[in-house]
């Protein structure tokens, strides 16, 4: 077996046990929350957070530091960092109990560190500060990816780092970061954690208690979607919230390296990016057609139908999941147009999951090659993005990509109607789960939940969930490893 | 390099048993506080409801009491009267020395207000002469006060049966609590022993089989003892002094 191709166990677990102990910080301030409140998720987090600083250390008393990891190892770091993240996440529901069973408390977990957003409770708000905080939390680890955090903070040399990168992003999302692994993780955290924080400030200025908008900006900049209370963001009916929160989603939504050098009064920045531009483009032209759809419906007045058009479409646009209206009631035009932004998603480089509007973006430049082809056969058409020349091979792979993504939608789709969840319902969950985007239609629209869908069908969208962050290739790409190398 | 195997065995299993310990504690902490909720349970709640109960059953006696005496059967009624009232002050003053639930001193100064008024008129049904104005009375006013106070304590029993049936569900919760962390501790402790023997396998038994098979297939004419092993302890120490020996062999020779 040569060096690339090598794969060490003890390895692996080692840098595992490095997400766990990232794992076990968050678990301990959520704890702590519990202290102050005196609940009864204390015990459930603090264990948690000792299995996870046991199993995190574990390896470390045995195996020696490692300056380099093969490209398989480093998949299986992310891929198994990311289970085992999940697993340990579903720990403290399921040890607190309520609505929490085996497959419920998986749901969550896996929903929430995938930033998916969707969730099987029916009483969100009778769970204890700390569970909320950990629930938070986990769309904030899970946002910039659990390895990122690690990556940052890793003692080791530049190309295990680089290697782990390369499997924790695309290919497609490294276009607009011009730097070295380090600098590309560290522009990534640095503005990961200044929204977070800028949004919590402004929020709590907006009259939102300290509480409610840390846990809303985490599931704001993580593209998250999980609030503290049963209705959402409709639960604060407050149009100065909902404004503020509309803009940190359309900023998570948008590539990180493009926001940090708009942030420091670079050249290349968001407002020079033509996919930057179509995207806004595209997301504003959804917010007129559902508003003036709405308001012509009767729906609502003239303001509401703005209000609730612009937020429902940039929430799904964003792949965020907070709602501030019921959408299931909204005419038929308003609910193809919400599929299509739950199809398209945000973009590269942003924490948002799915198919990436980068993609389709891509999609529709190479088909206008391949018309330019047909009218001029000898004609040599290069595709440009934001005046990077894309390879062959990565269009290739993106169009690929989006048939793999497509034929697993249509697979959960078909999976769900086995288990007799209605077409609708079935079709709109699997694009809502695999986008990473958390409210769909039907049974599990944007105030409803997932409470209803059978135990099968629950798992399934888990892994729908895992398919749609982790961005299938990575898992095709386990799948082959193992075959090659056990 | 000295006794490192010893402390990294050490240590892999002070983890485990310290996972042990803590899931041990919190089940323990969990079933001290679980059986806390059911002494309370009983003693705060169903305490009052007995004492509830008694106090219908009193009430009910007293009015068939004065219903005898209202029928010229005066000694006979006044026996059950004077029974039944030493009855409910009894029932009545365990309720008083058991208040656990918010309000329900209140609902008690009510019952209390609500019997006196009841036990006047019932002693002013007995000084009525004439049989129809006695029936008369009780149908206007006795029965009514009689109703008042069996509403009030009826409101104290349902008071606690609530609370009681609230409590029985913290209870099954708790006992949930107190499970959990045994639960996981167990798959914990079965995926650490796992990672454990996987470790010694590959740090203790791996390279200790690879050297004995060096030794079995050291040639005479090797100048020295050729392993993989890299880890900075006793078996590379052990690996050291062999080739040690060989060269102090050699050298004899």
């Amino acid at each position: 077996m040569t060096q690339n191709t090598l794969i060490r166990v003890e390895v692996i677990i080692k840098f595992i046990g490095f997400v766990l102990l990232f794992n076990a910080v968050f678990l301990l301030i959520a704890a702590s929350i519990s202290i102050y409140h005196k609940e009864t998720a204390l015990l459930p987090l603090i264990f948690s957070g000792l299995i996870c600083v046991i199993f995190g250390l574990f390896p470390f008393i045995f195996v020696e530091q490692q300056d380099d990891i093969s490209f398989p190892e480093g998949l299986l770091i992310v891929v198994g960092g990311w289970l085992i993240t999940c697993l340990i996440g579903m720990l403290p529901y399921l040890m607190w109990g309520g609505e929490f069973s085996l497959i419920n408390a998986w749901f969550e977990s896996v929903s929430g560190f995938t930033t998916t957003g969707s969730s099987i409770l029916n009483d969100i708000e009778i769970l204890p500060y700390g569970l909320l905080f950990w629930r938070s939390s986990t769309h904030w680890i899970g946002g910039v990816g659990v390895i990122m955090f690690v990556l940052l903070i890793l003692p080791h040399a530049t190309s295990s780092r680089l290697t782990l990168l390369n499997a924790e992003m695309s290919e497609l999302s490294k276009y607009n970061f011009r730097y070295k692994a380090r600098k590309i993780i560290r522009v990534l955290i640095i503005v990961y954690i200044g929204l977070t924080i800028i949004q919590s400030l402004i929020l709590t200025l907006a009259g939102m208690s300290l509480f409610d908008a840390v846990n809303h900006s985490f599931a704001t900049i993580a593209t998250g979607g999980f609030s503290t209370k049963n209705f959402s963001v409709a639960s604060f009916d407050s149009p100065v919230i909902e404004t503020i929160i509309i803009f940190f989603m359309i900023l998570s939504g948008i590539h990180f390296g493009l926001l940090y050098r708009t942030f420091t009064f670079q050249k290349e920045n968001i407002f020079r990016s033509p996919t930057v531009r179509a995207f806004i483009l595209i997301l504003f032209s959804g917010v007129i057609l559902v508003s003036a759809k709405l308001y012509f419906s009767d729906v609502y007045g003239i303001w509401d139908s703005i209000r609730y058009g612009a937020f429902q479409v940039i929430s799904l646009g964003t792949t965020t999941g907070f709602a501030t209206a019921d959408s299931a009631h909204w005419p038929a035009f308003t609910h193809i147009i919400l599929i299509y932004f739950t199809i398209q998603c945000a973009m590269v480089g942003s924490t948002s999951g799915g198919l990436k509007f980068d993609r389709v973006f891509l999609f529709f430049k190479s088909l206008r090659k391949q018309l330019i082809i047909l009218q001029h056969p000898r004609a040599v058409v290069a595709i440009k993005i934001n005046n990077w020349h894309i390879s062959e091979n990565l269009e290739l792979l993106t169009l690929v990509f989006i048939i793999l993504y497509l034929f697993t939608l249509f697979i959960t789709t078909v999976v769900l109607t086995f288990f007799d969840v209605d077409l609708y319902t079935a079709f709109s969950a699997s694009i809502a789960t695999i986008g990473n985007v958390g409210p769909g239609f039907g049974d599990v629209s944007s105030l409803s939940n997932y409470s209803t869908i059978p135990v099968a069908g629950k798992f399934m969208l888990t892994i729908n969930m895992i398919l749609g962050r982790l961005e299938i290739f990575n898992i095709i790409a386990l799948i082959m490893i193992r075959k090659s190398n056990f | 390099m000295r006794n490192k195997l010893k402390l990294k065995i050490l240590a892999g299993f002070m983890l485990l048993v310290s996972l042990l310990i803590v899931a041990g504690a919190i089940s323990i902490f969990e079933f001290i506080s679980l059986s806390r909720s059911f002494n309370s349970l009983i003693e705060d709640n169903y305490k009052s409801i007995e004492a509830s109960r008694t106090m219908l059953e009193a009430l009910e006696r007293k009015d068939s009491g004065l219903l005898l005496t209202l029928l010229d059967q005066s000694d006979d009624g006044q026996k059950i009267i004077k029974s039944a009232d030493s009855a409910f002050m009894h029932a009545f003053s365990i309720a008083v020395n058991n208040v656990t639930e918010r309000d329900e001193d209140k609902l008690l100064e009510k019952i209390d207000q609500r019997y006196d008024i009841f036990k006047n008129q019932v002693e002013l049904a007995t000084m009525v002469k004439s049989g129809g104005d006695k029936m008369n009375f009780y149908h206007n006013e006795i029965y009514y006060a009689f109703l008042d106070v069996k509403h009030s304590v009826n409101e104290l029993m349902v008071l606690n049966q609530n609370r009681m049936y609230q409590d029985a569900s913290l209870l099954k919760e708790k006992s949930y609590r107190a499970i959990m962390p045994g639960i996981v501790a167990i798959i914990g402790a079965v995926v650490f022993s796992l990672m454990l023997s996987f470790f010694i396998s590959k740090y203790f038994i791996s390279p200790l089989s690879e050297l004995a098979e060096a030794i079995r297939t050291f040639s005479r004419h090797d100048k020295q003892l050729k392993t993989n092993i890299r880890s900075e302890d006793e078996i590379k120490r052990i690996e050291m002094e062999v080739n040690n020996l060989i060269a102090r062999l050699t050298k004899q020779e």
